[in-house]
């Protein structure tokens, strides 16, 4: 192997080196492309700011993006945040199910604009109803965030929604569709396609830097399958503190009980197959789609090996899930390796490569994976009408990679997938799993 | 459940057909007994995957129950046997409300086209909810029976039934034009257009208006483009990147000329952002000659386009004196791509001058271009202090073992501060890359006659490494000039691990800790000693203690004494605990020790050590430790053996 270099192009420190020694359709395609190729021009606003921003640093009102959330917990919390510290944006209302959310959140925003104006509520038809607002950000928990997306899709809002965006690989085509029939704009909370790091060893790879492309290797955070079923009945609470029928929303009816109240984990997949792959599979096997300029497909075998997941592209890149052996460089790593050379990066801003020549240009490091860059990124498409980083185009293909292989997990043995048809080939019970109905009266 | 599905891993094609089977009518027996919902919930799921059509009579009932009907819904609509969809036809006629709408709502996905008619009733019933459902089911369906009835009720009174139906009309009309059907498509679009529905249908129906027509389409394109109304100004600049061809390329670039200021940046952006090669004449233009604002837009997305014509615009700008353009155009010239861009720019940079030839060498190394060192290299000494620095710059990006020298020879040439340190900079780089083989160039600066340089010599043997580079670092212990001395202790206090000639540094090490001129040097050379034993893994155990032996006779300080603790605390073995136990004599370092004891025996590494010597230890411990934490710890590890 070669020595491993820091972005500084000096060798690494004793501790370091002695780790990495261990560790050792036409039109629709190309404006995929085009997507991608902005994705590398980071922390350049496709909208020049100076155009909206007034004499007083102001922003006039016909400029602002008026925005509104849905199920803001712990991590909406912080993507709202990011939105409140933009000039052109403002807040305007909040739709929880839980009583304590909706207040908490108005709080935040109240607070932030020095009035009593963030308006709340309980039903999303009520929030999506109001034709001020032009956008909304969707922090629900996986079992919502398919369904509200397209809802708002059509009631004419743009959308920010966070990860992992699908259930199924239906869900992942359908909100595919209603972003391309409704032209809104869609961004999945995958905001490491707005970081310099991910983006630069990305550039490397698609660029032929490393020499051709061989094995992409992305770490999935845990492999295992989740399920949510159907827990003994609790006293259920009131509907205004929290509303039980509306959080189950498209998920199966089952009667309420606090367990299943985490909208983090709760049918995260569909509840039979899920979990882990697509917690951070819709990052780290995102970036690996992006590398393998393979926004418009996904792999076409998958195969469970020990604790890893083997899958290949049709090109003949192989993506391997897998959990350990990674350098010491944070959550979310990501490994390219091509015939020449290989880079590798993750969470704390670092970037390890097999030559410091290949970080020839790489700006500054940030670390902690901030979703500003991202934020902005959508806020800009908001007003220019282009495709964010991580549209629904982008998405619908790197959550369905996400879950061909969970299914391949789930059913113990290598898959076979046409992602031209997105049908398994010769597993009927794998391409059961492609989908699941919703609850009534719920639809997508 | 899970155990349930997982159990069919790794079973033939014949065995897991046959357990398949089994499942199906073990699951069908908890259906149809008197289990409680909650037992029959996730049966149902599972029939999913493993239900047949001798599945669906245990199923159907569940259809009318509100706790079970969405689980049953789950199985009907994934059990590809058509009679599952009879049952869900059949359960049209029996339940009501929502279960009835969660059942439309099946139908629909499983596009039955076996329930146009039944659907089409429902469209007629009073409860809006179920008709709107019914109205979108049959736009999932398609076809022109359906279309027909969903397109009249686009003047149903309820709101909410006519915004599904025009939902349903667009689903139906892009059912057509998968078919290749435009003109049934094109109809239903335009319907929906003429409709009291809500502002979002109106849009979606425009934007398929606009492509059902491809490029008769333009007009209409054009209309919304110079509509006030904000909504149809956003949904055409979205449809103005889809509509393919030329002419609307064409068309789109002359309403840019038309716009209101305000709109242009938005419009450009929407034009260039479409894949077609007749963009780019218009994005050149304003590249060269638009308001700065869309210039700055221009440049930067030149590089979409791999044309040579771009090379040109880009440069001009990139070596003019506006930042904010020559920004843009660095970036695109970085990452423009193709055969003939990379042949131009190497034509050119062989002939440039001034300006634009220090941004042809500036841009070799991001863009990787090795093939520009042989012309890059005589730049080193340019009378252009600023081509200088960009050719230093680049061969330290790229150059390899053979501009070692050059490089070497140029430091020893240079006086000022800035372009030294820009020299040795761009050394390190080629150092830390060629490893090696870069010694024999790195040689005479070890023999210059100025203190300063041999210090970067020094740098670079550490950059390079191996056996030759540690030689010419241990000589440096010994130079005349007391600051190089210093910069090979330090060197040597740090020398990195990575290679298998690593383990030489040991002796030289060791022999700086005990023998070194001053204090400072001792110190460094236990520490750097100690830390190599404790992160190369490659020394077993027990050479491994025999190392901290030769050394611990010879430590002065409690601060180093407590890193061969560090050390010998990672060893698991029973002459590693006897060491501790000596060393816990130490009333400088007793506690480190009895701490590190109680940790080697009761860690995660779970040694292989007999259990008197471990306990024998431990009592240690209990006789010399103050500490009230490591006590407990001690002894709950006793009581626990």
């Amino acid at each position: 192997m070669k020595r491993p270099t820091t972005i500084d192009g000096g060798f690494p420190a004793r501790g370091e080196a002695a780790r990495d020694r261990d560790a050792a359709r036409i039109g629709r395609r190309q404006f995929l492309k085009r997507a991608a190729q902005a994705g590398a021009l980071l922390m350049a606003p496709q909208v020049v700011r100076g155009a909206v921003v007034g004499r007083d640093g102001g922003v006039p009102p016909s400029e602002q993006i008026l925005l509104g959330a849905i199920g803001i917990g712990n991590r909406g919390a912080y993507v709202l945040s990011c939105f409140l510290h933009e000039p052109d944006l403002r807040f305007v209302a909040i739709c929880d199910v839980k009583a304590v959310r909706r207040q908490a959140v108005k709080k935040m925003a109240d607070t932030r604009y020095g009035n009593s104006d963030c308006a709340t509520y309980r039903d999303l038809h009520d929030l999506l109803a109001r034709s001020d607002i032009d956008a909304v950000l969707i922090a629900t928990g996986p079992n919502w965030h398919a369904t509200a997306s397209i809802l708002a899709a059509q009631a004419g809002k743009d959308v920010y929604c966070e990860k992992p965006c699908t259930k199924n690989i239906a869900q992942s085509v359908a909100l595919a569709e209603a972003f391309r029939r409704t032209g809104r704009v869609f961004q999945a909370g995958t905001q490491r396609r707005s970081l310099p790091n991910f983006a630069f060893a990305i550039d490397l790879a698609r660029r032929g830097r490393l020499g051709r492309l061989q094995t992409m290797h992305a770490h999935p955070g845990g492999l295992k399958p989740g399920t949510s079923g159907w827990a003994p009945a609790e006293a259920e609470p009131s509907r205004e503190e929290v509303d039980w029928d509306m959080y189950l929303g498209p998920a199966a009816w089952r009667p309420y009980n606090r367990r299943w109240l985490d909208g983090f984990n709760f049918e995260k997949g569909g509840g039979m197959v899920g979990g882990g792959c697509l917690e951070w599979g819709s990052h780290c096997v995102d970036l690996c789609q992006w590398a393998n300029d393979a926004d418009d497909t996904a792999p076409v075998e998958y195969e469970p090996k020990g604790d890893q997941l083997h899958a290949r592209y049709a090109n003949g890149v192989r993506l391997i899930m897998r959990n350990d052996g990674w350098l010491p460089l944070g959550s979310c790593p990501v490994r390219f390796e091509g015939d020449r050379e290989w880079v590798e990066t993750a969470d704390n801003g670092d970037i390890m490569a097999s030559s410091p020549a290949l970080l020839t240009g790489k700006g500054a490091k940030i670390s902690g994976y901030p979703a500003d860059f991202h934020v902005r990124d959508f806020l800009d498409c908001v007003k220019s009408r282009g495709q964010p980083r991580a549209n629904a185009d982008v998405a619908c293909q790197s959550h369905i990679a996400c879950h061909a292989a969970n299914i391949a997990l789930f059913l113990g043995r290598k898959l076979y997938f046409d992602p031209r048809k997105n049908e398994f080939v010769g597993d009927a019970e794998a391409n059961r799993l492609r989908s699941e109905a919703l609850r009534e009266p719920w639809r997508i | 459940m899970w155990a349930m599905a997982s159990g069919s891993a790794g079973l033939g094609a014949a065995e897991s057909a046959v357990s398949a089977r089994e499942k199906e009518r073990q699951l069908i027996q908890i259906l149809k007994s008197d289990a409680a919902p909650a037992d029959k919930a996730i049966p149902c799921k599972q029939l999913a995957i493993y239900g047949t059509r001798e599945a669906v009579p245990a199923l159907a009932p569940l259809l009318a129950d509100p706790e079970l009907a969405s689980w049953a819904r789950i199985a009907l609509e994934a059990i590809p046997d058509p009679a599952a969809g009879a049952a869900l036809r059949d359960a049209l006629g029996r339940v009501r409300g929502r279960l009835l709408i969660g059942v439309i709502n099946s139908i629909g996905v499983r596009r039955d086209a076996g329930a146009v008619d039944p659907l089409i009733e429902k469209l007629r019933d009073p409860d809006a909810g179920i008709a709107a459902a019914a109205a979108e089911a049959l736009g999932r369906i398609g076809g022109p029976t359906a279309a027909g009835a969903i397109e009249s009720s686009l003047a149903a009174e309820a709101p909410q039934v006519r915004a599904a139906a025009a939902q349903g009309c667009i689903l139906a009309a892009e059912r057509f034009l998968a078919e290749n059907k435009r003109d049934e498509a094109q109809r239903l679009y335009d319907a929906v257009r003429r409709s009291n529905v809500p502002l979002q249908r109106t849009l979606e129906a425009t934007r398929g208006a606009i492509l059902v027509r491809q490029s008769a389409g333009i007009p209409l394109l054009i209309e919304q483009l110079r509509s006030s109304d904000r909504a149809r100004y956003a949904m055409a600049l979205r449809t103005a990147r889809e509509l393919p061809g030329t002419e609307a390329t064409e068309a789109i670039a002359s309403e840019l000329d038309r716009c209101p200021a305000a709109r242009q940046a938005s419009l450009f952006m929407a034009l260039s952002d479409r894949p077609d090669a007749a963009v780019l004449p218009a994005v050149l233009r304003i590249a060269q000659s638009g308001p700065k604002e869309l210039r700055v837009i221009a440049l930067r997305r030149l590089d979409h386009w791999s044309d040579v014509a771009c090379v040109p615009v880009l440069l001009e700008a990139a070596a003019g004196n506006d930042d904010a353009l020559a920004q843009a155009a660095r970036t695109a010239l970085t990452r423009i791509e193709g055969p003939e861009i990379e042949r131009d720019l190497l034509a050119r940079l062989s002939s440039a001058g001034g300006r634009t030839r220090q941004v042809l060498i500036e841009l070799a190394g991001p863009r990787q271009m090795t093939a520009a060192l042989p012309i890059i290299r005589p730049s080193v000494s340019d009378s252009d202090a600023e081509i200088r620095r960009a050719a230093v710059e680049t061969i330290g990006a790229l150059g390899d073992r053979g501009h070692v020298a050059d490089l070497v020879r140029l430091l020893d040439q240079t006086a000022g501060a800035a372009e030294q340190e820009s020299i040795q900079k761009a050394l390190l780089s080629i150092c830390g890359r060629a490893g090696a083989g870069s010694v024999p160039s790195l040689m005479p600066l070890m023999r210059s006659r100025e203190g300063a340089l041999r210090q970067v010599a020094l740098q670079g043997m550490a950059a390079a490494g191996g056996a030759e580079a540690l030689a010419a670092v241990v000589s440096g212990l010994e130079d005349a000039d007391e600051a190089v001395q210093d910069e090979a202790v330090g060197v040597l206090g740090t020398w990195p691990n990575n290679w298998p000639e690593d383990q030489g540094v040991l002796e030289p090490l060791l022999a700086l800790a005990k023998t070194g001129k001053k204090m400072s040097h001792r110190v460094q050379g236990a520490r750097g000693y100690l830390q190599l034993l404790q992160e190369n893994k490659g020394i077993a155990a027990d050479a491994r203690l025999a190392r901290v032996d030769a050394l611990l006779p010879s430590i002065p300080r409690a601060e180093e004494k407590r890193l061969a603790i560090a050390v010998v605390g990672a060893i698991p073995t029973a002459a590693a605990l006897d060491r501790l136990a000596i060393l816990s004599e130490d009333p400088a370092v007793k506690e480190e020790a009895c701490l590190a004891i109680v940790n080697l025996v009761g860690g995660k590494q779970r040694p292989n050590i007999a259990p008197e010597r471990m306990q024998k230890a431990l009592r240690t411990v209990l006789e010399r430790t103050a500490n009230d934490t490591t006590r407990q710890k001690a002894q709950a590890l006793l009581q626990a053996r």
